[in-house]
């Protein structure tokens, strides 16, 4: 039997776990329920929706970023709950390697979370052609950055999973790493004027890039030109976030792989 | 004469603490060997090294003349194993679960239904197979566990307490099973019951402290010691659990 056909088989029942897990079904709800209040709010709170689709088009990423985020919920457990768990006995006495098992668990997390992404993107687009009558091609490239953050946070989520003894632990220090550290040391080096593209919060900030730099998206809600306030303010590119992703991608796959074919099952 | 599993020096630390110490033994084609000790001695030690969850400190261990460490995959394939109590994922029933197990073995589908239907009547989990395992007790979880390790007719069985968490008639009923497909395999069985390895094994390995205490037939063992238990009694300086 190939490894290609050992992937195949392991992709499959992963995928399987996901579609039978509650929290899939909550993440997609809570993304949803995201942008239904951006749909309704925002005109409620400013009197009719923006002029500009791109503004508004910006605005409604929220829903596939959080379904981006959201992988930090599958991912969790993916290593250290076969450890915690003991369901590695079971599995790891089989004739497949921890590479395969590794590679195959990545790749059934990703299309479940494509899936989501998918399905917030559709939203966003119907969204846009019954208010604007228009769907802006940028949403495409919105779309790859955000398949790109969900597949940099599912990696740097395997990686911390490798390493806990815990499913728990694994998905509070993904969600503190990604959320909190991440973004002050962000804000930090943004507002003194550093470059910050390779934090993986850069990542996740690139998704609305494509529909305009920030001060732009903030001007079309009628907030200003923040001429006073942004003068250090280093400009994200899409570049670079896409550079800093691929990063977190690559090093904490690897990584994730290296540790789990290390650990043992005592 | 051949030999499926084979143990050399087998030494392991965890941290500063000797769970192994240069262990050596060979178990012959188509024997059953009880691997009896009493608790922290390194019977589940050596298992796990055997199947390949644990990286030994040195030595090694080979199963059909193939070393564990350095091609696991292949190593693995020709063994059946329960190792503690295994868990499984709460998601799948039994018969997918099976299905699971079966396909990363390479089983053929035709093949693969056969077996498991074979396999669940076996472990008299006709009417659990396609119930998901979160509704399911310790008993029939260890059920499901020797049905994995029968599922793909391997030439060697390793098993670790197979008998925990079954009721009496749940025990009766895996000596049977393991006494039967036993005749047909290589078992290296470990166990705290001497009477269960008493009635599976021909021979027994007697281990403390990581070191091979006794290696023989019980027969030889009970002709020696007047009786097994005593055979144990003696050797490890201990209580029979």
């Amino acid at each position: 039997m190939s490894e290609f056909e050992k992937l195949r088989v392991v992709i499959k029942y992963e995928f399987l776990k996901h579609m039978r897990r509650r929290r899939l079904y909550v993440i997609l709800g809570i993304a949803l329920l995201a942008e239904a209040l951006v749909l309704i709010l925002i005109p409620v709170l400013r009197d009719g929706y923006p002029d500009n689709v791109m503004v508004m088009a910006a605005m409604l990423t929220v829903g596939p970023s959080l379904a981006a985020i959201g992988a930090i919920f599958f991912a969790g457990d993916a290593i250290a709950g076969e450890f915690e768990g003991k369901t590695g006995y079971m599995l790891f006495t089989n004739p497949v390697s921890r590479t395969i098992l590794v590679i195959g668990k990545y790749l059934a997390c990703l299309i479940a979370v494509a899936l989501l992404i998918v399905f917030t993107y559709i939203i966003i687009a119907i969204s846009l052609l019954v208010i604007y009558q228009e769907v802006p091609i940028e949403i495409l490239t919105s779309f790859g950055l955000c398949l790109l953050y969900a597949s940099a946070v599912l990696s740097l989520t395997f990686f911390f999973s490798a390493i806990s003894k815990g499913s728990m632990g694994a998905t509070v220090m993904t969600l503190l790493f990604v959320w909190v550290l991440s973004s002050i040391i962000e804000s930090a080096l943004a507002f003194t004027g550093n470059p910050y593209w390779f934090l993986i919060s850069a990542g996740g900030d690139s998704i609305t890039l494509p529909y305009g730099s920030i001060t732009e998206l903030m001007s079309g809600l009628g907030m200003g030109d923040f001429d006073g306030m942004l003068t250090n303010f280093e400009p994200l590119t899409i570049g670079m976030a896409a550079w800093g992703m691929v990063i977190y991608l690559v090093v904490g796959f690897l990584l994730s792989i290296w540790i789990s074919k290390r650990r043992q099952l005592a | 004469m051949r030999e499926p599993i084979v143990i050399e020096n087998l030494t392991k630390y965890y941290n500063k603490f000797l769970a192994l110490d240069k262990l050596s033994l060979r178990v012959a084609e188509k024997e059953n060997v009880g691997l009896l000790g009493p608790n922290g001695a390194g019977k589940s030690t050596t298992l796990k090294i055997l199947c390949g969850l644990l990286r030994a400190s040195s030595g090694t261990a080979y199963i059909d003349g193939i070393n564990v460490a350095g091609k696991p995959e292949e190593a693995l394939a020709r063994i059946g194993a329960i190792v503690e109590t295994p868990e499984f994922y709460s998601f799948l029933t039994p018969e997918e679960t099976l299905g699971y197990l079966g396909r990363l073995r390479g089983m053929r589908e035709d093949e693969l239904r056969r077996r498991i239907k074979e396999v669940i009547e076996l472990v008299r989990l006709e009417e659990w197979g396609t119930v998901k395992i979160e509704k399911f007790s310790r008993g029939m979880k260890q059920r499901l566990a020797l049905a994995q390790a029968l599922l793909h007719e391997p030439p060697v069985l390793i098993l670790d307490e197979p008998a925990l968490g079954l009721d009496p008639r749940g025990v009766v009923e895996f000596r049977e099973i393991i006494e039967g497909v036993g005749r047909e395999k290589t078992v290296f069985f470990a166990s705290h019951q001497l009477v269960e390895v008493a009635q599976i094994c021909n021979q027994v390995a007697i281990i403390d402290h990581g070191r091979l205490l006794a290696y023989d037939s019980i027969a030889a063992l009970e002709k020696k010691y007047q009786s097994l238990e005593q055979a144990y009694l003696k050797l490890t300086g201990g209580y029979v659990e």
